[in-house]
Order: C-alpha cells, then structure tokens, then sequence
C-alpha cells in the first residue's frame, strides 16, 4: 500500500520520536546521577577519600578510550565497514569488562573502608556501585549488538540499535567523567 | 461598568464578613509567648488576604452565573466571543508578584522579630527520645522531666534527641523545632514565655510507637516560684539509692513506658515487677532479681519478656549509666511491690 | 478456566508469587552457602525484586522487546490487532485507549483501598483513647493511606493522559506503544509490594519515610520503598511517553499553542515526573541500603545526616504536588469553555502558566523543612520562592473567572466538578501562604491544619477534575452516558462532605492537633470536631460508592450517546464517532483550521474534515 519512499520517511519520523526518547531518559537518568552528587558533597564537602590513585586513572583512561572505540564503531557500521564495526566493537566490550574489573574488582577490593563504614564508605560504594551498573548495562547491550551484528542485521542506513548503545555508552562515560574527579581528585590540591 | 460597582460592593463585603467571622471564631490557642504576638500578626495579614481574594473569585464567578445566566427561551444561546485581554493578564500577574514578594519581605521581618536574641536567656538543654522528654538547667546543674520556666524571661533552648528525630512544640509559644540526633546537629529555639499557667510540650514529628503521648508539662511561673522550685530541686533531695533511682528513672523518661501504677505499657509496668515470674520470648521461665534487671537495662533485647516488643527500648543504657546508678535504680524498681 | 488462567494478568500474579519466592529463596540459598544465617529483611527485598521482574515477564511485557533485542522483526503497533471485548483491559494492550482504562481501574481500586485504610484509622481517631488500633497498625495505616493515595493519583493522572492526549491531538497512539504498556503494568507489582508492607510488619514512618525512624522500625519499610520504587519508574516512563507524544506527534497543523490546553498540562506535568522522581527513588533507595548494608548516609552516628534525606525527598516531594494538581488544572481549563460557551481566556497566559507552576516548583522544596533545622540562610529564599508559585497560579485562577465572566453556563454534572474542583483548590491554594512564611509555619508545620489543606489541594486539584473527567468522556469510552441523577447525588454528597471534614482538620490542627497521632488529649477539646471529620469521612466513602454503582451500571443501561454529546469543538468529540475506534484517527485526515476554544464565535471551527476522507493519512503509518 505504501511506497517505499513512505517507508524511508516514516523511518525517518520513528528515528526522530526513538532519538528525543533516549535522550529524555538521560535527561531523567542524570538527575539520578546528580542527587548522588549531591550527597557526596552534603556529607562529606570537598574531603578526600585516600583512594588509589594509580588505579583510579587507569580505570579512567579505559573507560575513555573505550568511548572511542564505541565511536569507531558507530562510524564504521554507518559507512558499511562490517569488519571494522565488529573490531571496534569487540575492543569496546573488553574494555567496559576491564573497567568493570578495576572498579568492582580491584577498588572495591583494596579500598581502606567497606560499605558499612561511615559515610564515607557509603557514599564511595553507592556511586561506584551505581555506575558500575550502567557500565554493566552498557556491556549488555553491546552484547546484544554484536550478536546481531554478526548476523549481519544492521546496514548503513538503519542501525539505531547500534547508535542507541553508543549514546548509552557515551552518556555512562560522562557521568563517569565528573565521578572520577569527585571521588579520586578531590580534595588532593 | 455597572457589574463592576456591583461586584466590587459584593467583593467588600463578603470580605468584611468572612474576616470578621474568622477572627470571631478563635483560630488559634491563646498567645503565651512573646513571639505568638509576632506570629499572630502575620496570621492577621494572611486572614486578611484569605478572605479578600476568596470573596473576589467567589463573587465574580457566583455573580456571573446568576446574573448572566442561559435565557431559558434560547438554549443554544453562547456565550461573547472573547479570548483574552494581555492587558488584564499583566496586571494580574505583576500585581500579585509584588504582593508576594511584600508578603515575603513582611515574613522575613517576622521571623527575624521572633529570632532576637536575649544574652541573659535562661538556658535549658532538652534531650528527645523514644518517647520521653528530659529538661537539663545546666546554670543550676538541674535534671527535670518538666519544663519549668520564669515568666518574661528569654529561654534558650538547645535540643538534640538519643535516637530518631522528635520536634518541640508549644501551641501557645508558637514556634516549634525539630529535634535531631547527633552531636553535629544540635538545634536551638528561644522564645520568652509572657503568661504564667501550665502547657504541654508535644511532640510534632512522628517518632513511631507511643508518638502520641510524648508529652511533657510546661509550666511558667514567676520569677520567685522559679527560684523556690531551683532551691527545693537543689536543696531537698534525699540520697538514698531507692529515691536517687526514682529520679533517674523519671528524668530519663522511664515511665513513659513503664507504669507505676501496675498496668503494662509499652514495656512492663514496674509495679510488683521484682521477684515475679516471667516468661521470655525464648520460652524461658525466669526470675526477676538483681542480675536479670541489671541485664534488661544494659542489654534489653537479650531478655524480652513475652507479649512485649523487641528493639523499642534503647541500646545505650549501659554507656549512660554508671554501675552506681543502674543499682540505685534496681533499688528503686525492688522498692515497689 | 484455562482462559482465565491465561488472562496477562493472572499469569502476571502467579509469576510474581513464584518469582518472590525463587528471589526470597535464592538469597536464603547464597547465605547458606556462605554459612550465614536466614534473615528475612534482605530475602523479602530481593523476593519482592525478583517478583515484579517476574510478573512483567507473566504478562507478555518482554516478549517484543526481546524479539527487538535480537534483530527479530515485531508487528508493527499499529497493525497489532488485539484482544476485543472486556478481556482486553486485563491483559498486555498496545492500544492507549485500553492502557488509560486500565489506568484507570488500578487508580479507582487504589483509591478505595487508599480510603478504605483512612476509614478505619478515622474511627480510631473519632474519639480521644486508643480503642481501635495499636500504635503500629495505626502509623501503618496512616502511612500507607498517605503513599497508596499518591500512587492512585499517579494512576488517574496517567490515565486521563494517556486515554485523552493521543485524541486531543490527533495521534493514532502514544509514540512508545510498547513502553507505554510497560509503564502501566510495572505498576501492578508495585501496588501489590506497596500492600504487602501491612504483611511485613507495617511501617511506622508515616509516608515521608524518614529515616532514621525508618531505618529503625519493623521491615515492612522496605516493602513500602521498593513499591513506591516502580510506582516511580512507571511515573518516569510514562513521563517520558507522554512528552516524546506531545512533541513530536500532533496533527498537521496543530502548532504548541493551538492543542487543547489539557496537553499543556500534560506537558508542564510529564517534565517534573520525568526528572524529579529520580530524587525520591533515590532517596528510598538510599535508606534501603542503609538498612541492608548498613551504608550510613543519614545515621548521624555513622557521619550521616537525617536532613540530606529531607532534601532528597521533597526534592520530588514538593514538585509532586504539581504533578498531582496539573492534569487536574489542566481539565478544568478544558471544561471550563465547552460548559460556560465562551473562549477559555488567555489561552497562551494558562498554558505558560503550567510551565511556570512547574519550573517554580522545583525551586520550593525547603518550605516543608522549615522546622526541619535546614541550614538558615535557606529558610528566607524558600519562603520567597514558596510564595511566586502564587503568581501562576492567580493567573489561572483569574483566567478561569475571566472564562466564566459573561459566560452562558449549563450546569450538566461534569461542569458541576469542574466548579467544585474551582472552589476546592481555591480553598487549598489560599491555606497555603500561612504555610509558606516561616513564622506562622512555624506554628502550623505538622498539625492538622496542613493536614486539611493538602486535602484540599489533592481534592480541588484531582479528586473532582479527575470526577469531571469521567463524567465528561465516558461517552467517548462506552457509548452511554453516566446516570445525571446519580452524578448529581455524587457530587451534592460529596461536596458538603469534603468541606466538613477539611475545615475540621484544619480547624483543630491551628488549636494544636497533630499529625499522626493515634490518640489525643481529651482535655484539647477535640472529640467532637474529630467526629465530625469522621462522619464527613465516611460520607464521602458513600458518595464514592454512588459514583462506583453509576459507573458500572451505566455501561450497560446508560443512555446511548454517539455524537457529540456535549457539542465540544476538540476534535475527538467533532470527528470521531463514540466509543473511539481503534487505532483513532487512521483512515480519517482532519486539518486544524482554527483556534481550539473560539465558542461563541460563529461559523468557526477548531478542526475540520479534509477532501479525502477514508484515505489513509500516509504520514502516519
């Protein structure tokens, strides 16, 4: 009944409606993001945590340059790359399970306090712990991406399932960008 | 223009009646602290207010319907086609943004008038807790579970609670504020009392349990009854362990779960307690005498008796009490069969 | 029999008491393993998570997604044809008009349990002495009063928008179809958890919650947070839905200022659902893991602090208020025009009016802390900002007496809820400003008095516009017309009702009544007016009760109504035939061609039929 030009742009019309969605729920998401900040620093002000800092940039840089290679990949399937996009993909995976490693593993294994000591543990637990869990999300849906990608089910022109995660993945590293200083840098100067 | 003048007198004069008639009915207890004459003028204004712009949307929308009413021989009649006035719409948004922010500035002023602080204050520490109220006149080195106040007299009080947050509050005072645990969050509240008589402290934030009855009296007195109940308090004071154990039960809000009087409370009465039989919870059949209470009052949980709740008694009687005290108030609690 | 066990939301049941107890079971497990002991809090918690998870997969709400997630290709929504007849309200529906009825139902079954819970503590405070309760059930009761209420008004709201949005402005349905009914039954679980706190001990913390009496007392808390928690995320999603539906899929030609004001509301209400929950779920969350792990972020003991958990909480709390009332404003202004015939007034000055109550409501939340002990220099500003949201709320109310100035009003009972609603919230909004100075609230903070005016605002802003609401579009739902007789018996019961038991509450809360207490002094003076909040209480219940037998009956035996019944010029009344066709507009393309509410002026028209009638509106494939 339609025709294919009609198809187009109603893909068009439900990519925009999918886009404001996504981007409403960061919107929403952040403010979850920002009451924990604000409880950082209602409790504890600009004091530091004594938190490894080695580790803490280490993480860090991983979750960075993850969100490149996230871009990579985004690029790569929009120019019909399939090689490339499963590359990039795969290294965007093993990074976010790296950072995982060093925040969950390693951190929460060699910080000097535990969840239940002071406000000081609580808060270091309850941010790391809620970021960790969109990281971990995040590496869900990529999954999922790369599952169908390597059944070749994305082209050039409709992949908003790839570019959704990379938002996703993007918007996780942000957070994670004004974390880092507000639990690792604070207070150090 | 002529449903203007109409309306207006109508504005006037419903509002002359409904001020009057709530200024007639008494809406607020009687004013016994000097910052209650502050409070109360603002009241004043606010009735004012409530009853202006109620009369003026009352009439206007109440005038409307019966004078413009539907003609009963035109049923589908309509009404003017008219779909706004931005002139109106800004009057009445800049002329309430200025009433509002005038209010404000009046409120401001009026908190600031009910804060004025008096150096010579009579200063009382009060401390809340699961469901007691314990006044402390560290000037005279008091303990009291009555609030005993001279009249026209600044009072300071400094308020922190033992466990969960409480609120004091006087209605006739006026002013209330919450009580929080934690030796960072002390509060302070200062008033001065202007009538002598007998009120009640109450409680007003929820504080689970017996919320209900965490009241404690209030009395202001003159300034020479002040200083014969600070003498007799001082001065009169018998040493022996049974009445040293009494004191520190009352002061510490004991009573407030458990009766004097033979009838279990919150917790059991105390009445005919030592020497009983009792059941716990565990099933176990034992014996009130010195070691079990000596265990009850550090360490509550441990030896709950059945029928009663677990976790309603605190935890910190042990660091609160010296040993000397817990035995004075075992021989007081012995004292009453 | 099989039928009714695969009914989406008997399944769901069934899967959420499974999953509850594989949830509560598995933690118990891990525990043993690691040589622990049971206990019961962390089970339950887990139980209840692992139970709402398991509902959802129940009823059928995963299914596309899944399908989604692995590449596979879903029916389109719009070409899924559905379940007919009653059965399709209680199972897994794209359509929103089925979504807003069940909406609908869960928010009439949430209010009566909400009520009912307020009947029986009413009786124990009819006089002074405890007869009734103890002080447990009755702070349970007063609290889950407080909180199943708040989730019924959060149903009701959603479901005028959802029923009503898509129709106003010419959608053939929500953007998210699939989210949208996600959204709705999240929410079942969530009020089933919400209950079953009565089971777990109850509560003792009142609504608020706040700890540390909440991470004190019996456990049934934490069934209290982790409802309220997907109560939340139903709030948010739905939120989000709404916003995404307003924006970007109106008709042809309905610019912003030409939709029926009621989408306004919707909007200015979707915002402050959709950011500021994410505080209240946090701030519960918060307490939940305080008491789970012992995480001290309010046990000043510990380094917390009980007034960050304040801030948090009203942080949504206070806005909240807004989302309540709006939707409700938002009827009025809607109504107002079709039953007084004349143009609603100022149409672009209401609807900023919303965004305005909206924006300046995230800016109040420090009026309910004024007695808290928040910091001082806060107190000032928050009472500034407290009282500006009086501005846009003047203009809407003189707006509304502008609309009706010179109005030709019929008197049917939809527009008697609307000027009910007028005068109730008028009443709620002028016992606000004593609240909003910081020295009178400091007398007034936690009595009765607030206790009456926050009924007032609940009442004027919801409970009669949502009334309004049902009376005005039940034609468009079933075809028939509710019972005029009973409607007005409804409403002439309930409004003297409502007056006597609020101005009693607030009458002995400005003597010195407080709030959530079980029993009171004899020697204040209060037994009589207590019973006659009672008996005022209990006739609203029988008011409701009338509405609920008008309701169902009326479905049946109502007067058929197929046109346009109230000769509203909103396209959903001028166009469509009742009840609604599925799917709305489709096959049927409409221009706007006017203003939405010029009654009165002759031969105009908001929307209009174009030429090719029956052709299919290709955009909206």
């Amino acid at each position: 009944m339609s025709s294919i030009n009609n198809t187009i742009e109603s893909y068009q019309q439900k990519l925009a409606i999918s886009r404001l969605g996504l981007w409403l729920f960061f919107a929403s998401d952040a403010f979850m993001f920002g009451g924990l900040l604000v409880t950082r620093f209602y409790l504890l002000g600009n004091k530091n945590l004594n938190l490894d800092q080695t580790l803490g940039l280490l993480v860090t840089s991983i979750l960075l340059i993850s969100s490149f290679f996230m871009n990579r990949a985004e690029v790569m399937v929009s120019e019909g790359n399939h090689k490339g996009f499963i590359t990039s993909l795969v290294i965007t995976i093993l990074l976010g399970i790296s950072f995982l490693v060093g925040v969950v593993g390693l951190e929460w294994g060699s910080a000097h306090f535990g969840p239940g000591d002071g406000a000081e543990g609580a808060v270091f637990y309850m941010m790391t712990g809620m970021h960790a869990f969109h990281v971990l999300t995040g590496i869900i849906f990529l999954s999922l991406v790369l599952r169908n990608g390597l059944n070749k089910k994305y082209t050039p022109e409709k992949h908003y399932a790839v570019e959704a995660s990379a938002n996703y993945w993007h918007f996780v590293d942000v957070v994670w960008i004004i974390y880092y200083p507000v639990l690792y840098l604070m207070g150090t100067i | 223009m002529k449903h203007f003048s109409i309306v207006s007198i109508l504005v006037i004069l419903l509002t002359v009646i409904v001020y009057v008639f709530l200024q007639a009915v008494g809406l607020l207890p009687t004013q016994a602290s000097s910052q209650a004459v502050i409070i109360d003028q603002l009241f004043d204004i606010h009735i004012g207010i409530i009853s202006f712009l109620f009369s003026l949307i009352v009439v206007f929308i109440g005038y409307s319907f019966i004078v413009f009413r539907r003609n009963k021989l035109l049923p589908d009649e309509e009404g003017q086609h008219i779909t706004g006035s931005s002139k109106l719409e800004i009057v009445w948004t800049l002329v309430p943004l200025a009433v509002v922010i005038f209010i404000s500035y009046l409120g401001a002023i009026s908190l600031a008038e009910t804060r004025k602080i008096d150096p010579q204050a009579l200063e009382v520490k009060v401390t809340g807790g699961q469901w007691f109220w314990s006044f402390d006149y560290p000037d005279y080195g008091i303990t009291s579970d009555v609030l005993n106040l001279p009249v026209d007299r600044q009072v300071k009080l400094s308020l922190t609670s033992v466990d969960v947050i409480h609120s004091f509050w006087v209605p006739e005072f006026r002013v209330k504020q919450d009580v929080l645990p934690g030796e960072n969050l002390v509060k302070e509240l200062r008033f001065t009392p202007i009538e002598t008589g007998d009120f009640m402290v109450l409680c007003a934030e929820l504080c689970g349990g017996a919320h209900a009855y965490m009241n404690s009296p209030v009395k202001v007195v003159t300034e020479g009854e002040f200083q014969d109940w600070v003498d007799e308090e001082l001065g009169n004071f018998p040493q022996d362990p049974e009445s040293l154990g009494e004191r520190l039960a009352k002061n510490n809000g004991c009573f407030g779960c458990h009766s004097l009087d033979g009838k279990d409370g919150v917790g059991p009465t105390w009445r005919g307690l030592y020497g009983s039989e009792k059941t716990l919870v565990s099933g176990e059949k034992i014996m009130v005498d010195d070691e079990y209470l000596y265990e009850a009052i550090v360490n509550p949980n441990s030896q709950i008796v059945l029928g009663f709740p677990a976790n309603v008694m605190a935890q910190n009687y042990g660091d609160l009490f010296t040993d000397e005290e817990i035995k004075n108030m075992i021989a007081f609690i012995k004292s009453l069969d | 029999m099989k039928n009714f066990m695969s009914t989406g939301i008997v399944k769901g049941i069934l899967y959420q008491i499974v999953g509850s107890f594989i949830g509560a079971g598995l933690l118990g497990g891990i525990r043993a393993l690691m040589g622990l002991s049971w206990k019961t809090e962390p089970a339950i918690v887990l139980g209840g998570l692992v139970g709402a998870i398991a509902f959802m997969v129940g009823v059928g709400a995963f299914k596309d997604w899944w399908k989604m997630a692995v590449g596979d290709d879903v029916t389109e929504a719009s070409e899924v044809a559905g379940e007919q007849g009653f059965r399709r309200y209680f199972g897994f529906s794209l359509d929103h008009k089925v979504i807003g009825i069940q909406y609908g139902i869960l928010s009439m079954v949430l209010l009566v349990l909400g009520g009912s819970l307020a009947l029986i503590f009413r009786v124990e405070l009819a006089q002074s002495g405890l007869q009734l309760l103890n002080f447990v059930q009755f702070n349970t009761l007063v609290g889950l009063h407080g909180m199943v209420l708040i989730a019924s008004i959060l149903m009701g709201i959603a479901a005028m928008s959802n029923y009503v949005v898509p129709l106003l402005i010419g959608a053939e349905d929500m953007a998210f179809p699939r989210l949208n009914a996600f959204s709705f039954w999240i929410a079942v679980p969530a009020s089933i958890i919400l209950m079953s706190s009565l089971f777990f001990g109850g509560f003792e913390t009142g609504w608020t919650a706040y700890p540390p009496l909440s991470v004190r007392g019996p456990m049934g808390i934490q069934m209290f947070f982790l409802g309220v928690f997907f109560v939340g995320w139903s709030s948010i999603l739905g939120a989000l839905n709404l916003i995404v539906t307003i924006l970007t899929m109106r008709t042809k030609g309905m610019g912003l200022f030409k939709m029926p004001i009621f989408a306004w509301s919707v909007l200015a209400t979707s915002i402050i659902s959709l950011t500021a929950t994410q505080l209240i779920g946090l701030s519960f969350q918060l307490v939940m893991f305080e008491r789970l792990l012992e995480m001290s972020f309010f046990t000043p003991s510990g380094g917390g602090n009980p007034i960050l958990f304040q801030h948090l909480f009203w942080f949504y709390s206070h806005p909240a208020v807004y989302i309540f009332v709006l939707p409700g404003l938002g009827i009025i202004s809607e109504l107002l025009p079709v039953f007084v015939r004349k143009p609603l007034f100022g149409y672009k000055w209401v609807a900023m009016s919303s965004m305005g109550i909206a924006l300046t409501g995230f800016l109040v939340w420090g009026h309910h802390m004024f007695t808290a002990g928040i910091e001082e220099y806060l107190r000032v500003p928050f009472m500034y900002s407290t009282l500006l949201v009086a501005v846009p709320t003047g203009v809407k109310f003189f707006s509304w007496v502008a609309t009706i100035w010179q109005g030709k009003a019929r008197f049917p009972v939809p527009m008697l809820f609307v000027l009910g609603g007028i005068i109730v919230f008028l009443l709620g909004g002028l016992t606000g400003p004593p609240g909003g100075t910081v020295s009178t609230d400091l007398h007034l903070h936690d009595t009765y008095y607030i206790v009456g005016h926050f009924h007032n605002t609940m009442f004027g802003g919801f409970i009669f516009p949502i009334f309004a609401a049902i009376y005005y579009w039940y034609p468009k739902i079933t075809g028939r017309r509710m019972s005029e007789t009973l409607g007005k018996v409804h409403f002439y019961l309930m409004t003297p009702s409502f007056f006597l038991m609020t101005f009693g509450q607030m009458r002995i809360g400005l003597l010195g009544m407080r709030r959530r207490i079980a029993d009171y002094d004899p020697a204040m003076g209060f037994d009589f007016t207590q019973l006659l909040i009672t008996i005022g209480g209990y006739l609203i219940a029988i008011s409701i009760l009338v509405f609920f037998y008008n309701l169902i009956v009326s479905a049946k035996k109502g007067e058929p109504a197929t046109g346009n019944v109230w000769n509203s010029r909103s396209p959903e009344w001028d166009i469509l035939p009742s009840p609604a066709p599925a799917h709305n507009y489709a096959g049927i393309h409409f221009n706007v061609v006017g203003e939405p509410y010029d009654y009165g002026l002759k031969g105009s028209k908001y929307v209009e039929l174009a030429q090719n009638v029956g052709q299919r509106k290709e955009n909206d494939e």
